[in-house]
């Protein structure tokens, strides 16, 4: 039995640790280089980089990206839940707004981003309505700021907490419900003492699922944010682009993972086997 | 019977040979013209693995390993200088490049390759100001980009090096400072101009221009071209405190088995016509005096890809970083971006 178990296992195991776990470890190595004058990196081995992420410049920044991911999270909860909890009812329609849901991901991500461009520029299609319909004067700065990014994050990411949420939802027994509403619960009250406490774990497979990929966004803060914020992943990026300095985006991106690791542990460590 | 002459001798043949010669070039995008490539696999027979880059470093972290599979890449000038150190280049052969004559006289002889031995300029060009003449007094100068007039319908390019490098013109620097002072002098210009911009662009301010979202921007050349063609009431300016000059070369990786296809290939672009239908095509400004003198009037006068000779002075060669230099530039950079 357990030899047959090893066999099935054999592929994926192979795959984590080949796929997964190697390059992860080349980026560790990588984070005690030095260097290279060019891009690439070399000897001596150095501790430096691990210094330099605790800088304050760097750490600001990483305060930032955790806020803004924190936003645009708990934005896509207030939005999400609503929504799964009407697909949720919706009895024979369910498949079909669940359908909806995911539609987005047939096209690209960056062609989605640049199509909100086109939405929020000064000439874009919302400042051009709200000025001919005379709402406004002068175009309204939408796009290029704080408020972009976060829209973008939450645009990005909703499904990932729409779906977990409805997955928990759906599987709410009705009757639980009729119980709660005979014995004279208010529907908030309902909501509040059976829906929410059931639908626990739902919200934080949906927090995970979300804050995780916000917090290393790069393509949304840089197209929608206009360059003129950093995030984390961003700098990242950058790191391995115009500064041409490896082992320290390296050192970043680890940093990053460690602190999402240990995030998790916590949250896994409070609520054991029902995270996730 | 080496493979060149085999080659010379059926070109009649280009359908047998399909699939047997393969060439792998690497350029940045926009850079040939649609019938470049098709052209030169008619030609020659030889099929060609065409793929683009949007960024130097883009593509010397592919080459970098020694083993990316790719024949010809164009990097910028300052990038030749550390691929030859670090190996990755192939030395030329002349001989093979019959039409090296067609180049301008000022990229004969190149000052970081000077005979020419390691690359073959390309296409060059240069950041100014592209604006739309409704602001009323046209800029002149980088310093019209620190205008509290335009607060709002500005960008900058997104790139360190351009932006460090128009505060530095800005204070009568060199683009190339390495020292931390007057690096940091920059920084304070770049940081007091940041609140007035709209944003950081690179080549997708073309279309907001064009729309009137943006008034006045950092830009290149090229990009500033492509949006004149869309929009005629556009300018652009040299700026009078200077401005920043590449070229981007190809060259023949060490690693490369295709050699004399490579030489072919560069060759082939060497040649007027084809070099003048990129032009037309990318708007880019080329190396090759003999394409020049082909391109129609009205390409050959405008006045941001073809500057006069005296604009051109005022222009400064953008310099291979030191590595201490490159990192604190970097910090600045995100001081900036952190603000």
């Amino acid at each position: 039995m357990t030899r047959l178990r090893r066999l099935f296992l054999a592929p994926s195991v192979t795959l984590t640790v080949l796929l997964f776990l190697t390059p992860l470890g080349i980026l560790l190595v990588y984070t005690f280089l030095t260097r290279g004058a060019y891009g690439g990196m070399g000897a001596p081995w150095t501790l430096e980089n691990w210094v330099r992420v605790a800088d304050p410049l760097y750490l600001g920044i990483l305060v930032r990206s955790v806020l803004a991911a924190a936003v645009s999270t708990l934005l896509c909860l207030v939005l999400g839940f609503p929504l799964a909890l009407f697909i949720s009812r919706a009895g024979r329609r369910k498949n079909l707004y669940l359908f909806l849901v995911v539609l987005p991901f047939w096209t690209s991500f960056l062609i989605r981003t640049y199509a909100w461009m086109f939405l929020l520029r000064d000439t874009g299609l919302i400042n051009t309505l709200l000025i001919s319909a005379g709402i406004v004067r002068e175009p309204l700065p939408l796009l290029y700021n704080y408020g972009a990014v976060v829209l973008g994050l939450v645009y990005g990411y909703l499904p990932f907490m729409v779906l977990p949420l409805y997955a928990a939802l759906e599987r709410i027994d009705s009757n639980l419900l009729e119980a709660s509403s005979d014995l004279g619960a208010h529907p908030w009250q309902t909501l509040k003492r059976v829906v929410l406490p059931l639908s626990a774990p739902g919200v934080r497979a949906g927090l995970i699922l979300v804050f995780i990929p916000c917090l290393g966004a790069y393509l949304t803060p840089d197209l929608l944010g206009g360059g003129k914020t950093i995030l984390i992943g961003t700098l990242i990026q950058n790191q391995f682009s115009t500064a041409r300095d490896w082992p320290f985006g390296s050192a970043v991106s680890l940093a990053l993972m460690a602190a999402v690791m240990v995030l998790l542990m916590v949250l896994a460590r409070r609520h054991g086997d029902s995270l996730l | 019977m080496n493979r060149r002459i085999f080659l010379m001798g059926v070109p009649g043949l280009a359908g047998c040979s399909r699939g047997s010669l393969r060439l792998n070039i690497f350029n940045w995008s926009n850079y040939v013209a649609s019938s470049t490539i098709p052209d030169f696999e008619m030609e020659t027979g030889i099929r060609v693995r065409y793929a683009v880059y949007e960024s130097n470093e883009e593509m010397l972290a592919r080459v970098l390993s020694g083993n990316s599979g790719w024949d010809v890449v164009f990097p910028t000038h300052y990038y030749i200088e550390p691929m030859r150190q670090n190996n990755l280049l192939a030395r030329l052969d002349h001989s093979y490049l019959p039409n090296l004559p067609n180049l301008a006289s000022r990229f004969a002889s190149p000052a970081w390759d000077p005979k020419l031995e390691w690359s073959v300029p390309y296409m060059w060009g240069a950041s100014g100001i592209l604006y739309n003449p409704a602001i009323g007094a046209p800029p002149a100068g980088w310093s019209d980009m620190w205008d509290n007039r335009l607060q709002g319908r500005m960008t900058m390019l997104d790139d360190p090096a351009e932006v460090l490098g128009a505060a530095l013109k800005k204070l009568g620097l060199s683009l190339n400072e390495t020292r931390e002072a007057p690096l940091r002098r920059a920084q304070a210009e770049a940081l007091r101009q940041k609140p007035l911009l709209r944003a950081y662009l690179n080549a997708e301010v073309r279309d907001q221009v064009v729309a009137g979202d943006v008034l006045a921007c950092q830009a290149w050349a090229t990009t500033s071209q492509q949006a004149i063609d869309a929009a005629p009431h556009l300018r652009f300016v040299y700026p009078a405190e200077g401005f920043a000059l590449y070229a981007d070369s190809a060259v023949i990786l060490r690693e490369s088995r295709r050699y004399d296809l490579a030489h072919r290939f560069i060759d082939y672009l060497l040649r007027p016509e084809v070099a003048a239908a990129v032009v037309l095509q990318s708007k880019a400004a080329t190396a090759n005096q003999q394409a020049y003198n082909r391109l129609p009037p009205g390409v050959a006068a405008l006045p941001a890809l073809f500057p006069p000779a005296d604009t051109l002075a005022r222009g400064e060669w953008f310099a291979t970083m030191p590595a201490a230099a490159q990192r604190l530039r970097d910090r600045l950079w995100t001081e900036i971006k952190s603000a």
